[in-house]
């Protein structure tokens, strides 16, 4: 295949995963006998497999899915072909067997997931030092990652850390049955607290972050510290072997002796708005492990607390005067997208007659690919003018938190607020890429494909991680999520843990969804 | 789409019909392939899972041998020996399979605790019953099973009436009693079925409840919800028409837990009521369990007043208790003593309260007759207390 550059004359000798406890050295019987003919066999195989990840994951899939058939003639086709690992031919599932006859070449990629298959084995085999090729490429894209860097500077300037022994000793190791699932008590209509509170808890950074004593409770002096009380929680999560519900009691006492006023009206028993607790529990966060500066709302505000790193992206929003056309840019921090879906709920109800179904790419859409009209005061025409303003997504955070505004206020002889039942459609993996400034560039030039683009792309994917779910009227009602371990879902009501799937996930009406940035996990 | 299978996909599920138009065709065999594809990446994830836990497993079990046979000089983490197993070979402290591990390994091990996994639940769907010779790794498959969570527990339904009962035997976490009958009715369900367990206010410190928490909190520490414009009714009320407090229907008893500092000794008079309304609440009460723990409660609070304010109305209380544990003679005022005395007693904090300076009490309790509470409402709350104290003190046990 041409598109498959020739091997270039590298110096660098590959090397075969080292081998880990618990864990065999290779693939398989045949692997191992590939491995260890020599040092070039092994480099040309490496090379080869990472040649081949690169064509799947970084070209357009017609490259990999285009095989030619032993009489020559060429088929694209949508099921997986296989990639031969020593010569540059695919092939059909079919030609596979022939060609390995012929040339005795036994190893093979999946041209979809990159795995292996061992012809002599008649199965996929999952070798240890591909695998963690293939991992690499669908995450990040690169097969050698700043984290590597970061392990050879433990290395070389302290090698006690690298000792498993001391790692041991100083680990303190969670029992089997610990696995963070655990319900949390409603305290008398906190169910509010606890859906945004399981979204922390399964939420990978912070879960690292507190686990790895980000904020050691401790250490902190701070009286009824909401930091502290989220590190005691996610020690009880995740180290305990308890499986009854959380009593959130820290969280709570954090929660009313706040000088924060989460809410307007602070009534116990009142019912409340997950995503004003949501928006509370993150800048309490952020100021007890930030730079103590208040986040402003509307201004551009970095810091390097884990709440920023975790939740924060900016917005530029770019206004253009429609009579000199002269071009402002915003840029302000956000905590979360909201999407209004009044407006777009009515429009679909109107074209399609039936109360329709919005997908959520669409209400994305709405609000950052397109533009609107606004008056504004232009500094070159100094006078007040029509202006086309439109926000794009400048920097995308790790976790992205969206609220879909699921309340309008209905106009006519009692003014109050209603709840939009409208079911709003959200993947489990959601590509970013169309509402960001970058992207907006691409589309517009018009050009498509290429390597970069794909590696755009990947690091714009974002899989859905947990849905907040209101069920109810607007001003009463329960609230749910649903949380995804690993792959599986688990409904979260109250104390109560269920598993759930996708199509539950899929078919609520969410009020709230996190997604965590795919080159992360 | 191989074009010699014309009217089918890979996955040979989705065929067109015969004579079915070549568009027709040709979508049934897109969609035919997009099947395989959807099964094939399924079967895939499965197959890596699987396949790796096993490997995985093969690899433990054949470094434990190793391990085993080297006993003697076991700190070696990589023993020099040579070991074989049906699943893999142990060599130069290295794993090589042999063969399929899905073939030749069919259970897996936890590469944490190294102890066979549970490959199926316990209860609920797809439920099998595990070997009770086998030690199992602790993470088990999740149930599923309706009315039941993941771990197989489902929970005490908390009705209006029991949910009472149980924030009552929970207020006191020092009544060694309280807990003790906690444990009692926990033997009665099976171990899956959870209650409803409580919490420290870390004001108060009192013990609350879960499902009351929130509400408590609001009142302790956010000074509102419902017991603050319970109290502000009540101040009021008590403001305008003072010794009333007998027609109260709302027993202030139950607000007690929410210390209102500086209300007490502001106006003796609403302490007066309280500690009626407490006593006749007391006697119609049929759990004496309630009984300990109120008045216990409150004689606490009223030594920490007595000790550093002096406001009138806590005097006859402190003098009643301190006569009482100098002396048995009984007055009728006593027997208000002796009804605190003897619910005090199991607590230990109290009474070396007490016991520090009873004759500063006696003094404080001298200047009593000088009270300027209500004649009438006191000669009541005798008669009350009259009337249920020989109950209370000969058997503090079920009335």
């Amino acid at each position: 295949m041409s598109a498959r550059p020739a091997t270039p004359a590298s110096p660098k000798n590959y090397k075969v995963r080292a081998t880990q406890p618990g864990q065999p050295m290779y693939g398989c019987e045949h692997l191992q006998r590939l491995f260890n003919q020599d040092q070039a066999t092994t480099n040309t195989s490496i090379q080869h497999y990472r040649a081949i990840l690169r064509s799947i994951f970084d070209t357009n899939p017609l490259v990999p899915q285009t095989s030619k058939a032993a009489d020559g003639a060429v088929v694209t086709s949508l099921t997986p072909t296989y990639l031969c690992l020593q010569c540059p031919s695919t092939l059909t599932e079919d030609d596979r067997t022939k060609h390995g006859s012929k040339k005795s070449h036994r190893f093979y990629v999946d041209s979809r997931s990159g795995a292996l298959y061992c012809q002599m084995c008649d199965d996929i085999v999952w070798d240890p030092t591909f695998e963690e090729l293939r991992l690499k490429k669908i995450g990040t894209g690169t097969f050698s990652n700043r984290k590597r860097k970061h392990e050879e500077l433990f290395e070389t300037s302290d090698p006690v850390r690298n000792n498993p022994t001391y790692i041991t000793s100083n680990t303190t190791i969670a029992s089997c049955k610990s696995s963070g699932l655990r319900g949390i008590y409603n305290a008398g209509a906190t169910c509010y607290q606890n859906v945004v509170l399981q979204s922390f808890l399964h939420n990978p950074i912070l879960r690292n972050y507190y686990l790895s004593d980000g904020h050691s409770s401790s250490t902190c002096n701070v009286p009824y510290c909401l930091s502290c009380a989220m590190d005691d929680m996610f020690q009880d999560f995740y180290a305990l072997e308890t499986t009854n519900g959380y009593t959130a009691a820290n969280i709570l006492s954090g929660f009313w002796f706040s000088d924060r006023r989460a809410f307007d009206n602070l009534v116990a028993t009142k019912e409340q708005d997950a995503h004003e607790f949501f928006q509370f529990l993150a800048e309490e966060l952020h100021e007890r492990n930030g730079d103590g500066k208040k986040p402003e709302i509307g201004s551009e505000h970095s810091c390097n607390c884990i709440i920023h790193q975790t939740f924060y992206g900016k917005l530029q929003s770019t206004t253009t005067c429609q009579n000199c056309s002269g071009v402002t840019h915003q840029v302000q921090s956000f905590l979360d997208l909201n999407l209004p879906l009044e407006n777009l709920s009515h429009k679909k109800g109107k074209k399609t007659l039936s109360r329709g179904q919005l997908t959520l790419q669409e209400c994305l859409e709405e609000e950052y690919v397109k533009s609107d009209k606004c008056e504004y005061r232009c500094h070159n025409c100094s006078s007040m003018q029509q202006a086309r303003r439109q926000t794009t997504i400048k920097r995308l955070p790790n976790v992205l938190s969206i609220q879909l505004k699921r309340f309008e206020y209905k106009q006519g002889r009692n003014e109050r607020a209603a709840k939009i039942d409208t079911p709003v459609q959200f993947p489990l993996e959601l590509n970013m890429l169309p509402y960001t400034n970058r992207g907006r560039a691409i589309s517009s030039n018009g050009h498509d494909g290429g390597k970069e683009n794909y590696e755009l792309a990947r690091s714009c994917t974002y899989d859905l991680l947990s849905v907040v779910v209101h069920v109810g009227e607007i001003d009463t009602g329960h609230y749910v999520s649903y949380c995804r371990d690993g792959d599986q879902w688990f409904a979260f009501n109250d104390h109560r843990v269920e598993l759930a799937q996708k199509s539950d996930v899929l078919n609520s009406k969410a009020y709230l969804l996190f997604y965590v940035v795919r080159s992360l996990s | 789409m191989s074009a010699e299978a014309g009217d089918t996909g890979k996955a040979g599920v989705i065929v067109a019909q015969e004579d079915a138009p070549p568009m027709n065709k040709l979508s049934h065999a897109v969609l035919d392939d997009l099947l395989y594809n959807v099964v094939h990446d399924l079967l895939l994830k499965v197959h890596r899972d699987e396949k790796i836990a096993r490997a995985n497993t093969a690899a433990i079990k054949v470094e434990k041998l190793a391990k085993s046979t080297t006993d003697g000089t076991s700190t070696d983490p990589k023993p020099d020996v040579e070991i074989e197993t049906d699943a893999a070979i142990y060599k130069d402290g290295k794993v090589m399979l042999k063969g399929n591990p899905l073939k030749s390994t069919k259970e897996i091990l936890c590469p944490k605790c190294h102890l066979p996994r549970l490959l199926y639940p316990t209860d609920g769907k797809g439920a099998k019953k595990p070997d009770p010779g086998v030690i199992y790794c602790k993470k088990h498959p999740y149930i599923e099973k309706v009315g039941y969570d993941i771990y197989g527990q489902t929970w005490v339904a908390p009705g209006p009436g029991r949910g009472k009962k149980k924030k009552d035997q929970k207020l006191d976490p020092n009544d060694p009693s309280s807990p003790a009958q906690g444990e009692g009715s926990a033997k009665d369900r099976p171990s899956n079925v959870l209650s409803f367990p409580s919490a420290t206010c870390p004001k108060c410190k009192r013990c609350i409840l879960v499902t009351r928490l929130n509400n408590h909190m609001g009142g302790c520490i956010g000074n509102s919800g419902r017991n603050a414009s319970r109290a502000a009714a009540q101040k009021i009320s008590n403001g305008s028409n003072g010794g009333s407090q007998n027609n109260d229907n709302t027993p202030p008893g139950s607000q007690k837990g929410t210390p209102r500092p500086g209300s007490r000794g502001a106006s003796p008079r609403k302490r007066d009521g309280d500690e009626f309304d407490e006593d006749a609440e007391d006697s119609d009460q049929p759990n004496p369990k309630k009984k300990k723990i109120k008045p216990n409660s409150l004689t606490k609070k009223v030594i920490l007043k007595a000790k550093s304010s002096a406001a009138a109305a806590n005097f006859k209380k402190d003098k009643a208790k301190a006569s009482s544990m100098l002396n048995v003679e009984q007055t009728p005022d006593d027997d208000d003593a002796k009804d605190s005395t003897v619910q005090v007693m199991p607590k230990k904090p109290t009474p070396t309260l007490k016991g520090a300076s009873p004759t500063k009490k006696i003094k404080l309790g001298a200047a009593k007759p000088r009270l300027p509470s209500p004649a009438g409402k006191k000669a009541k709350k005798d008669r009350d207390l009259e009337s249920e104290s020989s109950g209370t003190m000969s058997s503090p046990p079920p009335r």
